[in-house]
């Protein structure tokens, strides 16, 4: 049997992850387990592949409905914390965990506070009380080590000016430049799932690190986990193209100092040193607003919501009157200052 | 709807401080100085009716304590055909003009009904204060009415733009783009829909990470590097001299140096 639960050893309740404490708990009696120095039962289980694809609660002995990407889930008939074990295992198994550190109610306290601070959406978006689901989820993520080698040849110049008598003298200095740059980063993190945007997983950064964990299933109990839909191969060009920008601030800043640089070659050598499987906490809040529905996405360790709002034109068109009265009102001062007339 | 009221609140003080500090500004313009007998119109020409010529003189000297100037007028058939930069100077010498004290600061309008030509003059603060470019503008201006003959309203555009060249600083002028209605309206509007754009930009968050986030300091970094110079180009650019039409300032044989815009009208 692939489907693993947590039985509370003292009564029997199934057990959930509590983001409070980071221990395994027992919502009926009160029992924390440390996951730390808990014995994984999926260590010990050993599956067969191309298992016919149907589990049962072990608790009710349900159907359990699922994804084809999803590894831990909640039993939609008794609500207890199941785990599919056999897509962890393997080339599935995760390296590391971020446990979430946010509760659901904290996470739903901090999307309204959010939604108040919301300068230019509708007033009835504000007010954050249509939110449909709120869904805690594990994000497949890699987290790439890559080491660079950036090795770059151009011209450079250096522009001097000066006044000699009624002449305005520009003076441009040539060079040849050179740089060779180590550029390694370590933990760059690119999700790995298909059904999340990459654009909104890439504001969610930064996760914290230091919470970074040894891979336990217990951490999942309670939350939807999902395994990743492209492996480490499949994303490196996009890792390639997410350190694209550093590689080329860094270029520039080697070569600071020039009045201007044009390259004639740039040629970067990228190393895959390390891909760890990581599963990241994710918040995620389905929000219904005049018939459309809206998505956001909440780190689950910092609170930080990413999604775009709906946003209302009359806000808009207000704040820009209002902006643009005050800077009018500037300019007015200047002119003023200046000793032109106010109006 | 509460969200609208700071917006509304901002546009309501503005339209308040629009209507009010010109009042303010104004007031001390409409103060006139206590009436002085010190004469500020010669128009040994006869170009100005006895009623243009007293109000000229009281606009004159209205604007005069503002600016702690005089602003001085002076016609004449000029007989024996002397230059009008001389007569000038000449005037200020004989006259020691100067609302502050004697050879003191004062603007001179000359006007030289034999040659056609006039000449405008800043002595003293007057000299920086209304520099050879901005007495320039001004007899620009003027010139038009001049050459029509409409001469008590050329005289009085004179008070009144050196009055008004005088407040602008930094070198401004009534005629730069600063103080151009649409203009400001433009650069507001553009400062608001900036604002506003980067606003709805970032309303749905935005990296926070930078590329010091994933990088590894300890080894990161420049291994090797050459910077070789080859060569150096220099090129040079004539500097345009803000040429001064119409002769410019001097000093006169009283050894009071001055600005001044010569020109034929």
């Amino acid at each position: 049997m692939p489907v693993i639960d947590y039985k509370c050893p003292n009564c029997g309740s199934s057990m959930m992850f509590d983001s409070a404490t980071g221990a395994l708990s027992c919502p009926s009696c009160g029992r924390q387990d440390n996951i730390e120095q808990l014995p994984d039962p999926l260590k010990k289980q050993v599956f067969t592949e191309n298992e016919v694809q149907q589990y049962h609660c072990p608790s009710c002995g349900a159907d359990i409905v699922t994804e084809p990407e999803t590894s831990a889930t909640t039993c939609s008939f008794c609500g207890s914390a199941v785990v599919l074990g056999d897509r962890l295992v393997g080339d599935l198994a995760p390296d590391t965990v971020i446990p979430f550190a946010i509760s659901k109610a904290q996470a739903e306290e901090a999307f309204r506070k959010w939604c108040r601070n919301g300068l230019l959406t509708p007033a009835g978006f504000m007010s954050a009380d249509r939110i449909k689901s709120m869904t805690g989820i594990y994000v497949p993520f890699w987290l790439y080590e890559l080491h660079n080698l950036v090795e770059v040849y151009g011209k450079a110049t250096r522009v001097r000016s000066y006044t000699q008598g009624d002449y305005q003298y520009t003076e441009t200095q040539h060079y040849d430049v050179y740089r060779k740059l180590r550029l390694d980063y370590v933990n760059l993190p690119l999700d790995a799932s298909e059904k999340m945007n990459d654009e909104l997983m890439d504001k969610l950064e930064p996760f914290p690190y230091e919470q970074l964990k040894e891979f336990k299933t217990p951490y999942l109990a309670g939350y939807i986990a999902e395994k990743y839909s492209y492996d480490d191969e499949q994303l490196v060009p996009r890792a390639k193209e997410k350190t694209q920008p550093y590689i080329d601030s860094s270029v520039s800043q080697s070569l600071s100092g020039y009045s201007s640089v044009s390259y004639t070659d740039k040629q970067v050598d990228t190393t895959v040193r390390r891909a760890d499987y990581a599963l990241l906490p994710v918040w995620l809040v389905n929000y219904d607003f005049k018939q459309k529905n809206y998505m956001f996405a909440m780190n689950g360790q910092t609170g930080k919501v990413v999604g775009k709002p709906p946003l209302s034109k009359g806000k808009i068109t207000a704040w820009f009157a209002g902006i643009t009265a005050a800077a009018l009102l500037g300019m007015k001062f200047i002119s003023w200052a200046l000793g032109g007339d106010f109006l | 709807m509460r969200s609208y009221r700071i917006p509304l609140f901002m546009m309501a003080m503005v339209l308040l401080l629009g209507l009010a500090l010109p009042m303010v500004t104004h007031t001390a313009a409409a103060a006139t100085s206590a009436a002085e007998s010190k004469k500020l119109i010669y128009d040994q020409a006869n170009l100005l009716r006895p009623q243009e010529e007293e109000a000229l003189t009281r606009l004159a000297r209205q604007y005069a304590p503002e600016r702690q100037t005089d602003f001085i007028i002076y016609t004449t058939n000029n007989p024996e055909g002397r230059d009008v930069v001389k007569m000038t100077e000449d005037l200020y010498d004989r006259k020691a003009f100067g609302y502050n004290q004697p050879y003191g600061n004062a603007v001179i309008l000359t006007m030289d009904m034999y040659n056609r030509e006039i000449y405008l003059a800043g002595f003293g603060k007057a000299e920086q204060e209304l520099n050879d470019s901005r007495l320039d503008k001004i007899r620009n201006k003027i010139t038009p009415d001049l050459a029509v003959g409409n001469y008590g309203i050329a005289f009085e555009k004179y008070i009144q733009l050196s009055y008004d060249y005088m407040g602008y600083k930094f070198g401004t002028t009534p005629d730069n783009l600063l103080f151009q209605f649409w203009f400001q309206l433009l650069v507001a509007a553009a400062i608001g829909g900036i604002i506003v754009w980067i606003m709805a930009y970032r309303s749905g968050g935005v990296i926070t990470v930078s590329r010091a986030t994933y990088e590894d300091s300890s080894v990161s970094g420049v291994l090797d590097s050459y910077d070789n110079y080859t060569h150096t180009t220099v090129s040079k650019r004539k500097i345009e001299k803000s040429s001064s039409s119409g002769g410019g300032g001097g000093t006169s044989s009283g050894g009071h140096s001055h600005s001044g815009s010569r020109g034929s009208f």
